[in-house]
């Protein structure tokens, strides 16, 4: 079991993965962000219909890809550099066990890139390409 | 132009989406990083994935990217020397 905490400097309420399910260093993640009631983001997004921000949905992915590292980021400077072909195919729900698959692509000089998907249920609700840039 | 330094020129426009540039419009011995081309860490990273998967040939490292990177002559020169005959 992934010591999470021990390995990314994301906190509540901004730590946006709760369970690493498979992990091979430099080649694939995937893991597990349970939406809850109690997001706080959920208030304002929407008052009447709470969904999850799109843009959250790829920081997400952006922290299942820091498994992808095989030491813990704490005292690493880490950006996301870039996104591309980022789609949205459906919303994800408070409720909603969102699985985040991350495959490496590639890296040079610090710079990562990522393919990512998050899907619910067998259902994809999201793909992007992610560039990540560690100092 | 021989033909591997024009596929070099071609990936690199395709790559980098440089649209609307034409493979003549690339000098030969303009560098490709600060002046020159003008292209950044990221297009670094893409020209070693693009590189790979056209041509075969691995950039290990910034040292190797130094010395490929210089301009499109020594990036044809490094592919011609590290490409599996």
């Amino acid at each position: 079991m992934t010591d999470i905490p021990a390995h990314l400097p994301h906190r509540y309420p901004f730590l946006l993965v709760d369970r690493v399910l498979e992990r091979e260093p430099g080649v694939r993640v995937v893991a597990e962000k349970l939406v809850t009631n109690g997001e706080p983001y959920l208030q304002g997004h929407f008052a009447e219909r709470p969904l999850v921000p799109g843009v959250l949905l790829l920081e997400m992915l952006a922290q299942a890809g820091g498994f992808l590292e095989a030491e813990p980021l704490h005292g690493a400077a880490i950006f996301l550099a870039g996104v591309q072909d980022a789609r949205f195919k459906a919303p994800a729900f408070p409720g909603d066990r969102l699985r985040l698959e991350v495959d490496a692509e590639g890296a040079f000089a610090g710079l990562m890139k990522l393919k990512g998907a998050v899907s619910c249920e067998g259902r994809g609700l999201c793909t992007a390409t992610l560039l990540v840039k560690r100092l | 132009m021989t033909d591997l330094k024009l596929r070099v020129k071609e990936m690199i426009i395709e790559r980098l989406k440089l649209e609307g540039m034409a493979p003549d419009q690339i000098e030969d011995q303009a560098p490709l990083f600060g002046e020159g081309l003008g292209l950044d860490s990221i297009d670094a990273l893409e020209l070693v994935l693009g590189i790979e998967q056209v041509f075969g040939v691995k950039i290990e490292d910034e040292a190797a990217g130094m010395k490929a990177f210089k301009s499109v002559q020594a990036l044809t020169d490094f592919i011609a020397e590290h490409r599996k005959a």
